[in-house]
């Protein structure tokens, strides 16, 4: 037993692991900075507390999921196919809304949030469901069934909705279709149909998500509703100058201009709060996560392994590009989550475990027959 | 293997992920370092909320302490200057103030990017007032600003010295009068709220305070108190100023007139008692706004209610030039007061005649004064010729301005063969100079013109600049600055030819003067009737007057428009101003009570 845990100790990732815990810390501690002024009585430590607990519980069952080759997986994946499928249903149907949006299920003292689990059963799913067919995907037809494989989900979360967590579905297939060789041309193709159809999409979405889309494109970005969150976050980012104006020191998210401070909008107080020098710290980390992902994925053993390792690094290179554009105004405002630093079990847990996934990989280059 | 077959892809997304990172990275420079300082004062605004203190307005006395503009506290609905508003916000607001979201986003935009607030509503009516302060909890971004608001307690009265004040414009801002000023501040537009506006202004405080994003209090961080302006004390009486209204309107109502100009003033120092002009308007009308139906009315009004007659109504000053003729006459010896000129009703040298087509027959200076005889005149301008006429008149004060402490005054016109030529491309008849004699023609003088004229012949010749203001005050009461009466010089005109005019002014109201009707006062009054020809419409009627004839302390001038003769239409008005000064046992004379009014004045401020 204890061998066998140096054993996966010693073929641990440490870069990746460090660096993600890390973010996490700094998440942990900006998390503290942007509830402790805003939220009243003894809610006003509960943030940290659930999010410290849950980092905790994620490391242990992290650390228990080492054991597992992550291959098992492969046998996992329909029925965790269809476990998404019936949860998001649950969603439509019993969950809690909130900002015009039904994302939440209540379970116990937890409000969790099924979509974010289904982004990592999305790429579980979808790598063993490729894996299967990566001989016979050869031209465009071959596609098809990955594609709609695909678009249930993709279409349930849409509805709920949560275009910023579909559009991530859409990241992880675009990443796997690169890595299985899909062809240049029909990527132009479809690239071209996909700008032909926008107007379809346009009708699809809600009002509210027109509404973003619109004040994103419109370069004056109107000051009044939809536009304030991302005016209050710039002013919050721009603020911090170089060195930042010290933690607990932002005005704009201590005095609460900046909406959704510690979860959509964390990585603006760390611009306020941190300033240029500590946001490009946090970004170089990123880039190291996402380095050390690829690093994975082009030394993992087996097609699985790479195809998981590229899906989950898609998944963390959109999220990571959508919310940093979001709080500095280049990209329309979606509710997707910074990857470890924002406030949010669901979102936390999930990449926690995607993050153990890629150390499974890295930890098992050979098939371990136990 | 995929990662084998196509490792070249997978090398692809590792660049495309590190572009990304990099380009967020340039974002962050952009925002943080290039545009940093741009950021870091969009937040300063949004964490303090600025509010400026009005300075209250100087309050404005009468010479007996009454107070004639004074500021009364109001409530004005603003929005906290934020680079942004949430949409709930305006709407909200807009329910409340019942002003559509288009035109708060339009107020929003033209405020630009001053750290006041942006006011919406000013002096806001006490329902809407209660609504918003109920629902202020809800709007943070929401303000109720405690603002002094001018307020003239009379309403009407002596609105033409008070004038009105109103928020000053971008185009007087431009133009560097009022260097200090933002857009939307208040000052005086008229009157006195004009000509004393530095001095009434004052100093406006500050205080800007942490709030948190639902506009809570974080900490107060700095307080500026506000300068009050400095008050002003008038020589207007504002009983004699009422009284004044009341005949002057009495009157027009009874012979259907509407324009008037009444100038009371001491002839000793100058001091202003009273300054009517019709019709007039309610300047607190203009405070918060003027309505379209009020602007209207003082827009088309033929009788134009903005003009202050009493010094920027021109008129010819008809027979009370005769005064001026007269003394002109017997000063250079072209006549002495004993001759007898004959009166046939007509001039034996041009056809013009007496106005009523009477012929009086042999008349000397004081019978021609008082039964304003035109024949008589006539020959006086002829003797004198035009050029010695127009240096008399020019003695007199007409043709400038008397400089009292008003904007837009005129300055009058003196006929001379020069302006007869350059504006009509004419030469100079006798009968023009005839016409000038009796005060038709080109002359033209204001009510004030008229008074300081007739002033000057009531004090032996002694001419004191007129003015409306006796001190300054400051806040606490005490006089920041005195306006003592102003010499202007004296007429070079002799004491017995004075004495001759006098004479025969006082027997205008004596039983065959013009003016007889006052002949029962129970003071002598010297006056004087007058009635100028109006190309446009019925005849100006003047009177002018002062009293007690003998040792006078008050010039009342007083001119009807269209009123035809002044002996009908100008004289009781006059009659009742002298009436209540002399009779009414309440009424302080003036002269010798304008010391002890100005005392009241500030004896009230300093309790």
């Amino acid at each position: 037993m204890r061998l066998r845990a140096r054993k996966y100790f010693k073929h641990m990732d440490m870069i990746l692991f460090i660096s993600v815990m890390i973010l996490i810390l700094i998440g942990i501690v900006l998390i503290a900075s942007a509830t402790h002024a805003n939220i009243p009585g003894p809610r006003r430590y509960s943030f940290v507390l659930r999010q410290s607990i849950f980092v905790g519980i994620n490391l242990l069952l992290g650390a228990y999921l080492m054991r597992f080759d992550y291959r098992i997986l492969k046998h996992l994946a329909r029925p965790l196919y269809f476990f998404n499928l019936i949860m998001l249903l649950a969603v439509m149907l019993v969950g809690k809304s909130a900002l015009g949006a039904q994302r939440w299920l209540q379970i116990g003292p937890i409000s969790i949030q099924p979509s974010e689990f289904s982004k990592a059963i999305m790429i579980v799913a979808l790598s063993a469901f490729v894996e299967r067919r990566l001989n016979t995907l050869t031209d465009f037809k071959s596609w098809i069934p990955v594609f709609l494989y695909v678009f249930i989900p993709f279409f349930l979360v849409m509805r709920q909705p949560d275009l910023g967590t579909s559009l991530v579905f859409i990241a992880i297939l675009l990443g796997t279709m690169i890595v299985c060789g899909f062809r240049i041309k029909y990527f132009l193709v479809m690239g071209g149909l996909g700008l032909a159809s926008a107007p379809l999409v346009w009708r699809l979405l809600h009002e509210y998500q027109r509404n973003r889309i619109r004040v994103f494109l419109n370069p004056g970005l109107e000051p009044y509703g939809s536009g304030y969150h991302v005016i209050q976050s710039m002013i919050a980012i721009g603020s911090g100058l170089f060195f930042g104006r010290g933690l607990f020191g932002g005005t704009q998210s201590q005095l609460n201009f900046l909406p959704e401070n510690h979860t959509d909008f964390i990585f603006a107080v760390a611009g306020e709060e941190f300033g240029f020098f500590g946001v490009t710290l946090i970004l170089l980390l990123y880039l190291i996560v996402i380095v050390r992902g690829i690093s994975i994925a082009i030394h993992a053993t087996d097609d699985f392994g790479t195809l998981l390792a590229v899906g989950i690094v898609s998944m963390f290179t959109f999220h990571i590009l959508v919310n940093v554009g979001m709080t500095s105004g280049v990209m329309p405002v979606t509710g997707v989550p910074l990857p470890f630093m924002s406030y949010g079990v669901s979102s936390l847990t999930t990449n926690m475990l995607m993050v153990t996934l890629l150390l499974n990989i890295h930890a098992h280059p050979k098939t371990l027959r136990f | 293997m995929l990662n084998k077959k196509y490792a070249y892809r997978l090398e692809f997304m590792l660049v495309v992920s590190a572009l990304i990172i990099f380009l967020l990275i340039g974002r962050m420079f952009y925002l943080q370092i290039i545009r940093g300082n741009y950021y870091s004062r969009q937040a300063e605004g949004n964490r303090t909320r600025y509010t400026r203190i009005l300075a209250p307005r100087g309050i404005i006395y009468d010479c007996n302490g009454e107070e004639l503009a004074n500021n009364q506290p109001g409530f004005t609905v603003s929005l906290a200057h934020r680079s942004a508003y949430k949409a709930e916000t305006l709407e909200r607001i807009s329910e409340l103030i019942h002003m559509p979201v288009p035109k708060i986003k339009e107020a929003i935009q033209l405020h630009g990017g001053s750290a006041e607030p942006v006011r919406l509503l000013r002096n806001a009516p006490p329902d809407v007032v209660a609504r918003v302060e109920e629902n202020l909890r809800y709007l943070p971004d929401v303000m109720l600003e405690v603002q002094p608001v001018r307020t003239y307690p009379n309403r009407q009265l002596a609105v033409h010295v008070l004038g009105y004040v109103g928020e000053v414009s971008e185009y007087e801002i431009e133009q560097g009068i009022y260097d200090n000023l933002k857009a939307g501040d208040i000052i005086g537009k008229f009157g006195l709220e004009s000509f004393y506006d530095q001095y009434l202004r004052g100093t406006d405080g500050s205080y800007r305070e942490e709030v948190d994003v639902a506009g809570r209090v974080v900490q107060i961080m700095d307080k500026v108190e506000p300068k009050p302006g400095q008050g002003l004390v008038l020589t207007i009486d504002a009983k004699l100023q009422r009284i004044t209204e009341a005949a002057v309107d009495k009157q027009l109502r009874a012979i259907g007139a509407r324009g008037c100009a009444v100038v009371v003033l001491d002839p000793n120092n100058g001091e202003i008692k009273a300054l009517v002009s019709r019709p007039g308007f309610d300047p607190n009308w203009f405070v918060n706004g003027i309505s379209e139906k009020n602007w209207n009315y003082i827009n088309t009004d033929p009788f134009h209610p903005m003009t202050d007659k009493a010094i920027a109504g021109e008129y010819p000053p008809g027979s009370t030039f005769k005064i001026v003729t007269g003394a002109a006459a017997l000063e250079e010896k072209k006549v002495t007061p004993d001759e007898l000129i004959y009166d046939s009703g007509r001039h034996w040298l041009v056809d013009m005649r007496n106005a009523g087509g009477e012929a009086l027959g042999w008349i000397n200076f004081k019978r021609a004064l008082s039964a304003s005889d035109n024949v008589y005149f006539y020959e006086m301008g002829n003797r004198l010729g035009i050029k010695l006429m127009d240096k008399y008149t020019e003695d007199f004060g007409f043709g400038k301005k008397t400089g009292i402490d008003l904007h837009g005054e005129a300055s009058g016109l003196i006929a001379t063969p020069e302006y007869k030529k350059k504006v009509f491309g004419e030469e100079w008849y006798l009968g023009d100079t005839f016409n000038t004699a009796i005060g038709q023609g080109f002359t033209l003088a204001t009510p004030m013109q008229i008074a300081e004229m007739m002033a000057a012949v009531a004090t032996d010749g002694k001419r004191y600049k007129p003015h409306l203001v006796s001190k300054i005050i400051n806040d606490d009461g005490s006089v920041a600055k005195r306006f003592e009466p102003q010499e202007e010089g004296t007429l070079p005109v002799s004491q017995s030819t004075l004495n001759l005019v006098q004479e025969g002014l006082e027997a205008v109201t004596e039983e065959g003067g013009t003016a007889s009707s006052l002949k029962n006062l129970p003071v002598d009054v010297a006056g004087k009737t007058g009635t100028a020809e109006n190309p446009h419409g019925l005849e100006h009627g003047w009177f002018i007057a002062y009293a007690p004839a003998k040792q006078p302390s008050l010039v009342v001038v007083c001119i009807v428009e269209q009123g035809s003769y002044g002996s009908i239409s100008a004289a009781p008005i006059v009659k009742s101003i002298l009436e209540y000064v002399f009779t009414t046992p309440g009424a302080k004379k003036p002269g010798k009570t304008a010391s002890s009014g100005k005392n009241s004045g500030s004896n009230s401020k300093k309790r």
